[in-house]
């Protein structure tokens, strides 16, 4: 297979494989399930390379394949959760477990995840898309397939949530020292 | 509360530590700041929010869980390595296939194998996850039901390679089954995947009905030039 020796296909694989992890740490911030997680990424990858040919503008590709993901875990959830529409799924209550299993040393890592854990599913993927990821508000609207408004509304929700949740580690001096 | 802080909404305060503010608004805050220290307070627990979840998902577990630990040092790369093969072929393909017949359908044959006429399918699975394997055998099995005269290949690689292992899989009857009623029917496992299995320190003992290709890389890209419908599990 000489053809995938060319340049551009190497190209195209470092950015692939480069986004790989990307996707599967958003997926993971989602679904706190290394499996899953996985998953989720490999088939967000193998639509995204099946349909290549629909991705019109190359420089959009990150968000366009976070859209993909986004629409992979939907369907997951789908499965699980048979009618269940957008609004519903939007407020639906986190059932994942907390991050406890992973043995974490770092317990500040543990107890933000367990908060997030404990978002509705739509705040946890604007909040971490626009953390994690650096999207701007637009971009996180059409990956996600929702208004600006409700992005801003999720993502304030979300804070304040996070906020409530981690209280008394922010009123600790050496957690409010930013950069 | 005060008056400064009645002007500017939670909404305001994220886009400002978002960046999401045009040049205007994000110098209205910044004056405002000097004077109500009570809205820097606010803007200050939004930024340490924010920093605490970069700072909880800058390092995550790795992509298997532990008992599929033997593996994880090559599936992923691997797994990646595959789908940008076939995606890369899948692509140029649809792209010469645009070129050549009626534009907009470039992806219809690898999409909906049911539209299709006569059915030559080949169904990939590339994990051990039991849903996927039995979503594999229930496709094989719609597809042999639907179309008479279907052909089938299964194609198992990385940690799909267990379909077909003795040791590993749970559906022998199954496939035996399959295989003794459908004469189109092949299993097909990578001699990639096999040897990966071996120098892992693994036994592999295929089932019988099981055929063996070099890699299954190179025989997917083979059956999508002869004209296969691709299915990814």
């Amino acid at each position: 297979m000489q053809w995938l020796q060319s340049r551009v296909q190497r190209e195209l694989a470092d950015q692939i494989e480069a986004s790989r992890a990307r996707l599967y740490r958003l997926a993971f911030a989602w679904c706190h399930d290394t499996a899953l997680a996985d998953d989720l990424a490999q088939e967000t990858l193998s639509r995204g390379l099946t349909r290549l040919e629909q991705l019109r503008e190359p420089e959009r590709l990150m968000s366009w394949l976070f859209a993909i993901l986004n629409r992979c875990w939907l369907d997951h959830l789908r499965r699980r959760h048979v009618e269940v529409d957008d609004e519903v799924l939007a407020e639906m209550p986190s059932d994942l477990p907390g991050p406890e299993g992973y043995a974490e040393r770092q317990e500040t890592v543990s107890r933000v995840r367990t908060a997030i854990a404990a978002l509705p599913l739509g705040q946890r993927q604007v909040v971490t898309l626009v953390d994690l990821e650096e999207f701007s508000y637009a971009e996180v609207a059409d990956i996600m397939a929702i208004p600006i408004g409700t992005v801003m509304s999720r993502l304030c929700r979300a804070r304040e949530a996070l906020r409530g949740l981690l209280e008394p580690a922010a009123a600790e001096p050496r957690l409010r020292s930013v950069k | 509360m005060n008056d400064m802080r009645k002007n500017f909404s939670d909404e305001n305060l994220n886009a400002f530590v978002d960046n999401q503010l045009g040049a205007q608004e994000r110098e209205e805050i910044l004056a405002a700041i000097a004077e109500d220290a009570d809205l820097g307070r606010r803007l200050c627990t939004l930024r340490s929010t924010k920093e605490l979840v970069r700072h909880a998902y800058g390092q995550v577990p790795a992509a298997r869980p532990p008992r599929d630990r033997r593996f994880s040092l090559w599936s992923g790369a691997l797994a990646a390595g595959v789908a940008l093969v076939i995606g890369v072929l899948l692509g140029w393909q649809g792209h010469r296939a645009s070129q050549a017949g009626p534009a907009g359908d470039a992806f219809a044959w690898v999409g909906n194998p049911f539209a299709a006429q006569p059915a030559r399918v080949l169904i990939h699975l590339d994990s051990s996850r039991m849903e996927r394997m039995e979503e594999a055998l229930d496709m094989a099995e719609a597809y042999l039901a639907k179309a008479g005269k279907a052909k089938v290949e299964l194609v198992v690689n990385n940690s799909g390679l267990d379909l077909l292992r003795e040791e590993a899989t749970p559906h022998a009857e199954r496939i035996a089954r399959l295989a003794a009623r459908h004469e189109m029917l092949a299993f097909v496992a990578c001699g990639n995947a096999i040897a990966r299995y071996r120098s892992a320190g693994l036994d592999v003992t295929l089932v019988p009905e099981a055929k063996v290709a070099a890699t299954a890389v190179e025989h997917i890209v083979d059956r999508v030039q002869q004209g296969w419908t691709y299915v990814k599990i």
